[in-house]
């Protein structure tokens, strides 16, 4: 690499508008697990994740005009991108059925076990994991929206509001509604087994 | 604080940056006076700690990369199409002007001569094959009749059946050399005559355009 990962976006993306792959490829790189994990997060496919990436840097490439330096950054533009896109799949798909992550090569998710815990922490671990999915992915998008970008992302309420477009207090609702669908779903998946085990 | 404004701010009070110091103050003592509101902010707390594991079980998470190899042999197909088809604009554009230059090259070269012709010779019968502005005479090539012309003395009509136009200018009192009859009074005029010239060199008819 030459100095491409010193330079800003804005100008990365000019060089790759005359045809610098280098620096489209910089650009991709600085991007695009960000926008994977968000993504991966609202849809709950890695697949659907991937072409939502795929297609968000495909029009960037294809059309840089679009981006304009006066109304954000292009990370921002990015993410709006690729937030349409998440809404379109959404939209198309309004019910994901959250998959188990494979690798590449076939390997689990990328689930990394941090501490050499017991297998049976781990297995409760992986349990609460797919709960807290499934329930994420059971939530209204633009709930989901708020709670991945708040609780996950770890945005501030302000970036939030910046990313979404929209004022801080639709923030501020609509995550106080997600939490109370989130934790209602919880309480109903947390439950489910213990019903089933008192059934059998 | 009531427990609905509880639920609204109090469940992510320490992140939302908009409250004041006297809302965290009244978050605190709701909590700690309501029974309700605490197992809620317990249980939310639970959650948070279960969208905790999520996130960072999905951290490391990036995108394929086969997705970039695509995306760059994209880049490398529609860049080279570009520079084609800027290549195949560029060359029609090159063309185009090559033509107009050409156009007007030959425009100009056939104007030139026109306007010479023109000028020197307003009789559309006679162009001129041959012009020296500084030269007395000029070869001519005409049309002419050869009845316009007045046969020297001594010369046969069929000798002047090769015989070439040869446009000059003399002195009045030189057309008495040719054999033709001379007004004294006007010899060292200036005029305009028309030889017909013989292969041989010699004059053997004479046209005068001022007399006509």
């Amino acid at each position: 690499m030459r100095i491409v990962d010193q330079e800003s976006d804005d100008v990365l993306l000019r060089q790759a508008a005359k045809g610098d792959e280098e620096a489209f490829t910089f650009l991709y790189r600085r991007h695009q697990a960000a926008l994977y994990r968000f993504a991966l997060r609202m849809t709950g496919n890695a697949w659907a994740a991937e072409e939502i990436v795929q297609d968000v840097f495909m029009t960037l490439m294809r059309d840089p005009r679009k981006y304009d330096a006066t109304r954000g950054t292009v990370g921002g533009f990015l993410y709006g991108v690729a937030r349409n896109r998440v809404m379109k799949h959404l939209e198309r798909l309004p019910r994901e059925v959250p998959l188990e992550e494979k690798n590449e090569d076939g390997t689990g998710p990328g689930i990394v076990l941090q501490d050499p815990a017991t297998p049976a922490s781990w297995a409760e671990k992986r349990e609460r994991v797919d709960r807290v999915r499934a329930a994420v992915l059971d939530l209204p998008a633009e709930f989901r929206e708020a709670i991945v970008l708040c609780e996950l992302e770890e945005m501030s309420y302000e970036e939030a509001a910046q990313a979404i477009g929209c004022p801080i207090g639709t923030i501020r609702s609509r995550l106080h509604r997600g939490r109370a669908l989130l934790m209602a779903r919880l309480e109903i998946l947390r439950d489910s087994p213990r019903r089933a085990s008192v059934a059998q | 604080m009531k427990c609905e404004e509880f639920e609204a701010i109090g469940l992510d009070g320490g992140r939302d940056a908009s409250l004041s110091e006297a809302e965290r103050a009244a978050i605190v003592e709701h909590v700690n006076s309501c029974a309700r509101c605490a197992a809620l902010l317990n249980s939310w707390q639970e959650a948070r700690q279960e969208l905790r594991a999520l996130a960072e079980e999905t951290l490391a998470a990036e995108t394929p990369a086969r997705v970039e190899m695509r995306l760059r042999q994209e880049f490398r197909t529609q860049h080279s199409a570009w520079k084609g088809r800027r290549m195949a604009v560029a060359a029609s554009w090159a063309l185009a002007a090559a033509a107009v230059l050409v156009g007007a090259v030959s425009w100009v070269m056939w104007r030139e001569p026109q306007q010479v012709a023109n000028v020197n010779h307003p009789n559309p019968a006679i162009v001129a094959s041959d012009f020296n502005a500084d030269d007395d005479s000029v070869t001519l090539v005409a049309n002419n009749q050869s009845s316009d012309f007045t046969l020297l003395p001594g010369v046969q009509p069929g000798d002047i059946d090769d015989a070439e136009i040869l446009r000059v200018r003399m002195q009045r009192g030189a057309l008495g050399a040719l054999g033709l009859p001379v007004n004294e009074d006007s010899a060292s005029e200036w005029i305009q005559v028309d030889l017909l010239v013989g292969s041989d060199g010699s004059p053997q008819a004479v046209h005068l355009p001022q007399q006509e």
